[in-house]
C-alpha cells in the first residue's frame, strides 16, 4: 500500500495503468437503446427530445448514437431485465467525482474546463448536476440573470447577504450576474475569477479605464488585485472600500520607512512625505489629489 | 392600495427580505414565462408599467449613488421565444430585455440557434454610475471647509457583445466574438497644483473594443482550444474650467500673503491602447487513470499617451517658492505590459479511492513605461522674469513573478466520506522602479515565500444531509505588502439538510485570521461569518413559500502605521459587526372576485456597528392579480432606508410604487 502510494506521487509512473484497472464485470452488459428506455421513462424521454443532449442520440460524434441515455447511465441490459434501480447507474447518486468524470468525457473542451478538475467546486464535491439540468426540457443551464444569481445564492447565501449592503455591484438588481465575475468551472485566478484578454483580471471587462498599462502603475493593483482595497461583493463603506476612510486604506500599506539602496525591505510601500498633515481633511482623503490611484498615464505620483 | 401599504409596512421590520430585486423579472414563479404550447411560433411576455418615486428624504446625492431609480413609464421586462417550425434561418430565437425607460440598468440579450449550424448571441447593457459621496474622506469633512463634491461622477457604461459559434457539436468548432465597452459622462475631478487642489468639471470618454476568434478541437481523448484576440482602447478624459470663473480650491489661507486661485483650465488626455493576446487550453484523458490539463496565456497590451494642459490663476511652485499666473504642460508617454501565464496539472487515480492532483502555475508580467514632460510656467512673480521651463524624462518598470506548485490528495474513505489534504508552495518577487527617483516613485522590491497546508472533508451520511469543511493554513517568510496574507488560517464549513421535501436548512461558517508579526507592522486581521438559511414550501409551494437567511459577520483589523508628518506610530483599528436578514414569503391567496392573486412580502435589513455604523432597510411588497389568461396586473411597493451614524448628512429614505401589466402569450 505504501509503495503504491509513493508510486502515485510520481507523475506518469508506468505501472499505474495496471494498478488502476477495474475488475471486469462478471456479466457482459449491453446497450439497449434510448427508445427502450423511453418506453418506461416516458416523461424523461419526451423532455430529453427537446434537450441539447439529444445531439448525443442523433449524432455519431460521441459514439452513442441511439444510446444517449446509456452514455451517462451505462449499459442498461440488466436493468431492463430486472427492472431494478440497483441495476442501472444513477449519476445523481454516485460519488460526485465519478459523476464529473462522466460529464467531462464529452465536455472536456468547454472553454472553461481546464481548471475544472482542481476548481473548488470539484474539490468540494459539487458535481455538474448541482447546476446543470441534464434531461431538459429546459436549457442545460439557466440563462436569465435572475435565475443564475438565484442558483448561486442557493449555496452562497453568505455572499448574497453581502449584496444587501448599500455599496455593491448591481447583482441584486440582476443587471449583473455572479458569472460575470466568476467562472464556476474553474480559473487560474484565485476565487474562480474570470479573466479579460487571456490573463488580465476579469474586472477589466467592465472597468476598461483601469486596464492600462499605465506609464506609472500602482503596484497592488497588478500584484494583489482590486480586492486589496475594495470589497467586491458589497460594503458599508462608500466606493466599496475595505475601510471607512480612504486615508486608512492607503496608510495601512504606506507606512514603511525608506530602506537603503540594494536592501530588501520587509514589505513594499513607503511613508508619504511629511507635508501630509493628517489633521487637515485635505490630507485625510488621499484620492482628492492622488485621483489616478489605479495608475497614471502621465504622473509618477498618480496625481493626474 | 392603502391596505397593501399598511400590510407591507407592518411586515417590514420582521421581514427584511429578499434583495431589492428588480421589478418583474423576479416576479413570482407562477408568473414565469408560460410554457410554449406546441406549434406556437411566439411565446413569452412583456411587462409594462409606471413607477412613482414618492419623494426622497435626506441626501438626494446619496440616494442617487445607492439606488438611483426614477419615476416614469417603464418597460419593466420582456422574455419571449420565436420558433421557426420550418427551421429555415433559425430554429429558435430567445430575447430578454429588462428595465428600459431611463432606469439605471437596462439589459438586452438575444440568442439565436440552428442545430449543427450556428449559435449566435448578442448582449447589451447600459448601467448608470452616479457617485457623489463625501463619506469616503472623513466624517468631519463638511464642517472643515473642504468642498464636498470633489471626485463625483455621473456616467453611463454601455457594454455590448456578440458571439458566434459555427457548427456546434462537431469535432471542430470555430468561433468569433466581439465586445465593446464605453464609459461616457460628466463629473467633478480635481486639478492638483502645488499648494492647492481645485474641483473642476470632468468629461469621461473611454472605450474598449475586444475582438477574438478561435477554434475548439474536440477529439475523443484530447480537447484543445486555440484563441487569438486583440483589443483597442482609447481614453479622452477632459478637465475644464471656463475662463473668468475664480476657483479658490480647498486652501483658503493666503500663502506668503498670496491667495491661490484658478481662473481657467483645460486638460485633455489622448490615450490610445491596443493589445494582442493568445490563449491555448489543453485537456486530455490520457488513460483511464490519468487526466491532464494545461493552458498557456499571453497578452501584450500597450498604451500611447498625449496629454496637454494649460491653467491660469495664481499658483505656486513650492520647491522654489515661486508664484506664477500661467502654466502649460505637454506629456508624451508610452507603456507596454507583456504578460505570460501558464499552468499545468492533472488528476491521477492510482487506486479506486485515491486521487492525486498535482499542479503548477506561473504568472509573469513586466510593465515598462516612459514619459517626457515639458512644463512651462509664465507670469512669474517674486522678482523673477520671463518664463520657467521644467522638463523631465522618467522611466518606470513594474515586474511581478508569481509561481505556485501544489499537490492535493483526495481519498474516499467510504462512499460517504471524502478526505482531502495537500500542500502548496508559493514563491515570487516583484519590483517597482521609477527612475530618476521622483516624488513617491522610488525603488521598491518585495518577494513572497509561502508554505500552505490544505485539508478538508466531505461527509454525506445520507442523501439529504451533506457536510463540507475546508481548512487552509499558511506561513510566509516574506510578502509584498503589509496587509498581504502572512501567517494565516482560513476555514470554511457548509452544511445542508433537507429535512423533508418541503423544508430544507443550510448553515455556513467561514473564518480568516491573518497575522504579520513583523516589527512596525503588527498586523492582526480576523474576519468570520456565520449564516443560516431555510426554505419552506409546504405542499410543493401550492399556497405558501418562505425563504429566509440570517448572516452575522465580523471584521476586525488592527495594524500599525506611521503618521507622515512626525513619523509617530499610530494604530489603525477597523471593526465591523454586521447582521443581515433577508426573508421572502410568497402567498397564493384565494381568488379575489374570481381573480387569482399572489402576494409577495419580504426584503432585507442590514445593520452594522463598529467603525462605520450603518443601517440599510429594503422592504418590499408585491401583488400579482391574474386578470385573464394573457393579462396579469402587477403592483409593487419598495422602501429604501439608509442611515450612517458618523456620516449623518448622507442618510436618506425613499419609497416607490410601480404598477403595470404583464401581457403573455
Amino acid at each position: 500500500m505504501i509503495r503504491r502510494l509513493a508510486a502515485s506521487l510520481l507523475l506518469l509512473f508506468p505501472g499505474w495503468a495496471a494498478l488502476a484497472q477495474q475488475a471486469a464485470p462478471a456479466t457482459k452488459l449491453t446497450y439497449v437503446g434510448s427508445q427502450v428506455c423511453g418506453m418506461c421513462h416516458e416523461d424523461i424521454g419526451k423532455a430529453f427530445a427537446s434537450s441539447p443532449h439529444e445531439a448525443v442520440d442523433k449524432g455519431d460524434k460521441h459514439g452513442f448514437a441511439g444510446n444517449a441515455c446509456e452514455a451517462c447511465h451505462g449499459p442498461g441490459s440488466k436493468h431492463v431485465e430486472t427492472l431494478s434501480a440497483a441495476d442501472i447507474r444513477n449519476p445523481a447518486k454516485i460519488v460526485p467525482a465519478e459523476l464529473d468524470r462522466t460529464c467531462l468525457t464529452c465536455h472536456r473542451n468547454q472553454p472553461t474546463s481546464a481548471g475544472r478538475l482542481q476548481a473548488s467546486h470539484a474539490r468540494n464535491a459539487i458535481s455538474c448536476i448541482a447546476c446543470h439540468s441534464v434531461h431538459g426540457p429546459q436549457a442545460l443551464v439557466v440563462r436569465k440573470a435572475a435565475a443564475m444569481n438565484a442558483l448561486c445564492e442557493s449555496c452562497h447565501f453568505d455572499i448574497k447577504a453581502s449584496f444587501a449592503q448599500p455599496f455593491r455591484h448591481r447583482v441584486p438588481e440582476n443587471a449583473m450576474t455572479c458569472v460575470d465575475c466568476h467562472n464556476p468551472h474553474g480559473s487560474f485566478k484565485p476565487g474562480l475569477m474570470q479573466t479579460a484578454g487571456a490573463n488580465e483580471p476579469g474586472c477589466f471587462n467592465c472597468h476598461g479605464d483601469k486596464r492600462g498599462p499605465f506609464t506609472f502603475e500602482h503596484a497592488p493593483v497588478r500584484e494583489e488585485g482590486c480586492q486589496s482595497c475594495h470589497e467586491a461583493h458589497g460594503s458599508a463603506n462608500a466606493k466599496m472600500l475595505i475601510r471607512q476612510e480612504v486615508m486608512l486604506v492607503c496608510l495601512e500599506c504606506h507606512a514603511n520607512l525608506p530602506t537603503l539602496p540594494n536592501s530588501m525591505p520587509a514589505v513594499t510601500g513607503v511613508v508619504p512625505p511629511a507635508f501630509h498633515d493628517l489633521r487637515s481633511p485635505r490630507f485625510r482623503n488621499c484620492t482628492i489629489c492622488h485621483q489616478k490611484i489605479h495608475g497614471s498615464y502621465v504622473d509618477s505620483n498618480l496625481l493626474r | 392600495m392603502k391596505s397593501l401599504f399598511i400590510l407591507a409596512i407592518l411586515c417590514a421590520p420582521a421581514a427584511a427580505q429578499q434583495p431589492p430585486a428588480s421589478a418583474p423579472q423576479t416576479a413570482p414563479p407562477a408568473a414565469e414565462s408560460p410554457v410554449p404550447s406546441e406549434q406556437t411560433w411566439l411565446t413569452g411576455y412583456i411587462d409594462l408599467g409606471y413607477r412613482w418615486v414618492t419623494g426622497v428624504s435626506g441626501s438626494f446625492d446619496t440616494y442617487r449613488s445607492v439606488v438611483d431609480l426614477g419615476s416614469g413609464p417603464k418597460m419593466l421586462g420582456t422574455d419571449f421565444t420565436i420558433k421557426d417550425p420550418k427551421h429555415r434561418l433559425f430554429d429558435a430565437i430567445d430575447v430578454r430585455a429588462f428595465n428600459w425607460g431611463d432606469d439605471p440598468y437596462s439589459t438586452f440579450h438575444l440568442d439565436a440557434k440552428k442545430v449543427k449550424l450556428y449559435n449566435f448571441s448578442v448582449d447589451y447593457r447600459n448601467i448608470a454610475y452616479y457617485s457623489n459621496l463625501p463619506a469616503f474622506a472623513d466624517p468631519l469633512m463638511d464642517i472643515n471647509g473642504v468642498i464636498l463634491n470633489e471626485q463625483s461622477l455621473d456616467t453611463h457604461q454601455k457594454m455590448s457583445g456578440a458571439h458566434l459559434d459555427l457548427w456546434p457539436g462537431r469535432w471542430i468548432v470555430p468561433y468569433l466574438a466581439f465586445d465593446h465597452d464605453a464609459d461616457t459622462g460628466s463629473g467633478i475631478a480635481t486639478f492638483v497644483s502645488n499648494g492647492n487642489e481645485y474641483p473642476v468639471s470632468s468629461l469621461a470618454r473611454n472605450s474598449t473594443n475586444n475582438y477574438r476568434g478561435g477554434v475548439r478541437l474536440e477529439l475523443s481523448r484530447f480537447h484543445i482550444t486555440l484563441e487569438e484576440g486583440g483589443t483597442t482602447f482609447k481614453d479622452d478624459q477632459q478637465l475644464n474650467q471656463s475662463p473668468g470663473q475664480v476657483n479658490y480650491g480647498n486652501f483658503f489661507t493666503p500663502l506668503l500673503g498670496q491667495t491661490l486661485y484658478l481662473t481657467g483650465l483645460g486638460e485633455a488626455y489622448g490615450v490610445r491602447g491596443s493589445s494582442i493576446y493568445s490563449r491555448g487550453v489543453l485537456s486530455a484523458n490520457v488513460t483511464s487513470w490519468l487526466d491532464l490539463y494545461g493552458q498557456f496565456l499571453y497578452s501584450q497590451p500597450d498604451s500611447n499617451v498625449n496629454f496637454q494642459e494649460f491653467s491660469t490663476g495664481t499658483q505656486v511652485l513650492l520647491s522654489q517658492v515661486l508664484f506664477y499666473t500661467g502654466e502649460q504642460s505637454l506629456v508624451a508617454a508610452e507603456a507596454k505590459l507583456p504578460h505570460t501565464s501558464g499552468s499545468f496539472g492533472g488528476e491521477i487515480r492510482p487506486f479506486r479511492r485515491l486521487r492525486v492532483l498535482p499542479s503548477w502555475m506561473t504568472d509573469r508580467m513586466h510593465t515598462n513605461g516612459s514619459s517626457s514632460t515639458q512644463q512651462n510656467l509664465t507670469g512669474l512673480e517674486n522678482g523673477a522674469t520671463g518664463s520657467l521651463a521644467l522638463d523631465s524624462l522618467l522611466s518606470s518598470s513594474l515586474v511581478t513573478n508569481y509561481n505556485q506548485a501544489e499537490v492535493r490528495l483526495m481519498f474516499d474513505l467510504t462512499s460517504k466520506i471524502t478526505l482531502r489534504g495537500g500542500y502548496r508552495y508559493v514563491w515570487g518577487n516583484a519590483s517597482d522602479v521609477v527612475l530618476p527617483v521622483s516624488g513617491l516613485g522610488s525603488l521598491d522590491q518585495g518577494k513572497i515565500r509561502r508554505n500552505v497546508a490544505l485539508a478538508g472533508a466531505v461527509w454525506r451520511p445520507f442523501e439529504k444531509l451533506s457536510l463540507n469543511a475546508d481548512f487552509e493554513g499558511g506561513s510566509s517568510g516574506s510578502t509584498y505588502f503589509r496587509t498581504s496574507l502572512y501567517d494565516y488560517q482560513k476555514g470554511r464549513a457548509l452544511g445542508r439538510y433537507r429535512i423533508s421535501p418541503s423544508f430544507s436548512l443550510s448553515v455556513n461558517a467561514s473564518v480568516l485570521h491573518n497575522h504579520n508579526p513583523t516589527p512596525g507592522v503588527n498586523y492582526d486581521f480576523l474576519a468570520h461569518q456565520e449564516s443560516a438559511s431555510l426554505l419552506w414550501s409546504p405542499s410543493g409551494g401550492k399556497y405558501l413559500t418562505f425563504e429566509g437567511s440570517y448572516t452575522r459577520s465580523t471584521v476586525r483589523s488592527d495594524i500599525n502605521y506611521l503618521d507622515p508628518e512626525f513619523l509617530t506610530p499610530e494604530t489603525s483599528l477597523y471593526v465591523d459587526n454586521s447582521h443581515t436578514v433577508t426573508a421572502l414569503i410568497d402567498l397564493k391567496l384565494p381568488g379575489v372576485l374570481g381573480y387569482k392573486t399572489r402576494l409577495t412580502l419580504g426584503g432585507s435589513a442590514f445593520l452594522s456597528s463598529g467603525s462605520n455604523p450603518t443601517t440599510f432597510y429594503q422592504p418590499t411588497a408585491k401583488m400579482a392579480i391574474t386578470v385573464n389568461k394573457h393579462v396579469d396586473w402587477v403592483s409593487e411597493w419598495r422602501y429604501y432606508g439608509f442611515a450612517e451614524t458618523f456620516y449623518l448628512y448622507q442618510s436618506f429614505h425613499a419609497q416607490m410604487v410601480t404598477t403595470g401589466v404583464r401581457i403573455s402569450r
